[in-house]
């Protein structure tokens, strides 16, 4: 079967369309710039998040404390600034080295030590929340300045808002360094065969632990963004946010078992679940039938990635090695 | 029928035949097995005889052919759990143990005793049980050692504890000696006498010669998929057995290798008293510019980890590399940057990307060139992907095709072309032509021999006796992790080869 590079995105890219189209015939709201910027939001955090967290999910690994380290990088972006007084430039700086150092540290445990990564991280997100629990005395803080970086979230530039563009610098760049540079394919070799890899002079070690920390530090990143924009910042902001990348990740094409994955990709997943949550609202179904379409979105698109909607396709990770006779 | 009294023959398979679709593998055998007799299966890689073993396990079908155990006539196609009931086992090396469990339990697993009228486990009972079976054949284990903390020897007795308490009447062991220290092997050996003494047959399956000799009471030879021989226990030799099993191919086809002098070549590798504790020893040879040196020897006999050493993966002990004239201690990373490379056994564990493009295979290798400043030259990769298809002629020759989507043939040539795209002076390659199709098996062989033409020197790990002597200028034989012999400058056959790797040594094979 012939295999063109952008396939998969453009498949998606084509069912968005079909879904756009079917929910305007549908609601006539739903192509008006105020419902499509109440979408707009979700998909910017996700898309930023995303940006890094594919990195371990390539690797054949997994970051679920993205939650917690967005959160916390708010809630120390906040303290930087208004408690320490330090320049708004500097404490965002000083926020994503954090977020990078915290990522690295799970890759650590990963890649040397060997857990799996599923737990590993699933500790970090409970850590992370019990610290940012304890450098925000489980308050809700409020910021209010400094005003440059409140308008990091809630400006807006050719009347478009902010973060769409950090959104887009992140996902582009982060597209750019999986599918161009030598730092990508050595991910995705690690994730498609790691002792193939090894043998090709790859080092998987410090290919994972640069992963996570790319995750890390994308979080960070998202967590600085999500804090300027809701101008609060609490321990639980950001809880559960994992689940929803996993699932852009998931639709948008990336490999429950690594090897594979597009950015671009799991933008389009992203803005495809926001989309049809949008439309369920306008529909007015209600809010707990939501998380079951949702559900069901996924399931079906793992079936079609691995080929299993589409007509006569091998399954490569399935084949199994024909014992010589 | 049931109604025949007990025959002394336990197995008995009448004109077994089995194609895998086209070409076939076994071609109208006859085996059979008596009551309480060892008996050995042997025949080189491709002989047939694990499918034989497959087939009488329930592990595959058969095309035709009868096969009646214990006086029933089998099914052409029967599941392993109904051979399993029939009293037929296969000790596995470690694969069938669950690991986090006792010994106990994984004797009895699924047949565990149950508290009557319920299905509460009696665990107290299986210990009871499981030391009796101990006790009766005296092994060293108790019934609450884990899994997970006793030796593969250890895990083999509880293999074989499992078979015995499930009333085996046949034992099929595989290759049971290949991960064993010598100590063990002669347990082994002591325990087989024990199972025959109390009427259960032994299958046994090895490539070591003097293990077959000393155990069996019969011995079936297998050739390319035929009955070629059963011999009684007076016509058992090692030297008799070698020669059933690569029978007068060579001596028909008349292709003697006449391996070539090599003297006066420049040295690329010189190797000196590498030693890797447990793996080989005190390993020294020199490879020559353009040379193919080929080592031979039996799985298990060090091949693997020597070369693997050399390209380095893994670390050794003792010992010194030059490399080019120069002291060298070898990395991955070092080989690669330095004009090695190296292609390794199980191409599909370890040689390639099955869910990547042929593109991005040939590129994950050459990211030093293509990616110099750490963007890759996406043209750049592109086009030596379409040199590296060109050079062996993969099919389809679509650079964006799965690799997983090949054939085996065209997936070694993937794992052959990104090597061939680079400058090479030096090559490793181990087993290039398992379970590959006759026609790109040639063409591998080509691409071998054209390298050497054009200056790179190949070290060829190979257990294909005829690919070994086809291919080689000069041959290594490694036993027990030691090269025994070289052969240079001589007149070489498979059957010299065989008998040297199996212990066989005699003054004239310097003929």
């Amino acid at each position: 079967m012939k295999r063109k590079p952008l396939m998969n995105e453009v498949r998606l890219g084509l069912v968005l369309l079909v879904l756009m189209a079917a929910l305007t015939i549908i609601s006539p709201r739903f192509l008006t710039l105020s419902n499509l910027s109440n979408v707009i939001w979700s998909v910017c955090f996700i898309g930023i998040l995303a940006s890094g967290a594919i990195y371990p999910r390539i690797t054949g690994g997994i970051d679920l404390s993205l939650g917690s380290l967005a959160a916390l990088s708010g809630i120390l972006v906040d303290m930087f600034m208004n408690r320490y007084g330090i320049n708004w430039i500097i404490a965002i700086a000083l926020t994503v080295v954090i977020g990078a150092v915290i990522g690295l540290f799970n890759g650590f445990i990963v890649a040397k030590i060997k857990v799996p990564a599923f737990v590993v991280t699933m500790a970090a997100k409970t850590y992370l929340y019990g610290v940012a629990l304890v450098v925000s005395n489980g308050a809700m803080l409020a910021i209010l300045k400094p005003k440059p970086f409140i308008a990091i979230g809630t400006g807006r530039l050719f009347n478009l808002p902010n973060p769409i563009y950090i959104m887009l610098v992140m996902v582009v760049l982060s597209q750019f360094l999986l599918k161009k540079t030598a730092f990508g394919r050595k991910v995705m070799a690690v994730g498609a065969n790691e002792v193939a890899a090894k043998l090709s002079g790859i080092d998987p070690d410090s290919i994972r632990l640069l992963s996570y920390m790319l995750s890390g530090a994308a979080t960070a990143v998202g967590g600085v963004v999500l804090a300027s924009l809701t101008q609060q910042v609490f321990a639980a902001a950001a809880s559960g946010v994992e689940l929803e990348v996993m699932t852009a990740l998931v639709i948008g094409g990336t490999s429950p078992v690594g090897g594979k994955g597009s950015v671009v990709g799991a933008l389009l997943g992203a803005v495809m679940v926001a989309f049809i949550i949008n439309g369920l609202n306008l529909m007015n179904v209600p809010a707990p039938y939501h998380p079951i379409v949702t559900g069901s979105v996924i399931i079906l698109a793992l079936l079609m990635n691995e080929g299993y909607l589409v007509p006569k396709k091998r399954n490569v990770l399935s084949g199994h090695r024909q014992a010589a006779a | 029928m049931k109604t025949e009294h007990k025959s002394d023959i336990l197995l008995e398979c009448r004109h077994i035949v089995k194609s895998y679709n086209g070409p076939i593998v076994l071609d109208d055998v006859d085996f059979s097995v008596k009551r309480g007799e060892v008996h050995s299966l042997v025949g080189e890689n491709g002989a047939g005889k694990s499918t034989l073993i497959k087939i009488i396990t329930g592990a595959t079908d058969r095309n035709s052919g009868d096969i009646v155990f214990n006086g029933q006539a089998l099914p052409l196609q029967y599941s392993r759990k109904f051979a399993e009931s029939l009293g037929i086992a296969v000790i596995y090396q470690e694969l069938s143990l669950i690991p986090g469990m006792t010994v106990a339990q994984n004797i009895f697993l699924s047949r565990e005793p149950l508290y009557p009228r319920t299905r509460i486990i009696n665990k107290k009972k299986m210990n009871v049980m499981a030391q009796e079976l101990i006790d009766r054949y005296n092994f060293p284990l108790k019934p609450n050692d884990l899994i997970d903390n006793i030796s593969i020897a250890q895990r083999q007795l509880v293999e074989i504890l499992k078979a015995l308490s499930g009333n085996a009447s046949l034992m099929i062991m595989d290759e049971p000696t290949s991960s064993l220290t010598r100590t063990e092997v002669e347990m082994l050996f002591k325990i087989i006498h024990t199972l025959k003494s109390e009427g259960i047959s032994v299958l046994y399956i090895s490539h070591r010669m003097e293990e077959v000799y000393a155990l069996s009471d019969r011995v079936t030879v297998l050739r390319d998929g035929k009955l070629v021989s059963v011999l009684e226990k007076e016509q058992i030799s090692p030297a008799e057995i070698i020669r059933l099993m690569i029978g007068h191919r060579l001596e028909e086809n008349a292709v003697h290798h006449h391996l070539p002098k090599i003297e006066g070549r420049k040295p690329v590798l010189e190797v000196e008293g590498l030693t890797s504790v447990g793996k080989f020893a005190d390993i020294s040879f020199t490879l020559h510019e353009g040379e193919v040196l080929g080592i031979g020897g039996l799985v298990g006999s060090g091949r693997t980890e020597l070369v693997r050493a050399l390209y380095g993966i893994d670390p050794y002990d003792k010992g010194s590399i030059r490399y080019l004239g120069k002291p060298w201690v070898p990395s991955v990373h070092a080989s690669i940057r330095s004009g090695i490379g190296f292609i390794p056994e199980e191409r599909r564990i370890q040689g390639i990307l099955a869910t990547q493009t042929i593109t991005r295979n040939i590129g994950v290798t050459n990211l030093d060139r293509l990616a110099p400043r750490g963007v890759v030259k996406s043209r750049q990769e592109k086009q030596l992907a379409m040199d590296g298809i060109r050079l062996v002629n993969v099919k389809p020759p679509d650079p964006e095709h799965l690799v997983g989507n090949l054939s085996g043939g065209n997936q070694q040539k993937v794992v052959l072309a990104k090597w061939l795209v680079r400058n090479l002076k030096l090559i490793f390659i181990d087993e290039p032509t398992v379970g590959i199709d006759i026609g790109a098996k040639e063409e591998i062989y080509g691409h071998i021999r054209a390298l050497a033409e054009q200056g790179v020197s190949v070290i060829l790990v190979s257990s294909d006796l005829p690919e070994l002597t086809r291919l080689s200028d000069r041959v290594l034989i490694l036993r027990k992790g030691r090269i025994i012999k070289e052969f240079k400058e001589c007149v070489l056959t498979s059957e010299k080869i065989l008998r040297a790797a199996s212990g066989i040594l005699e003054e004239d094979d310097e003929a």
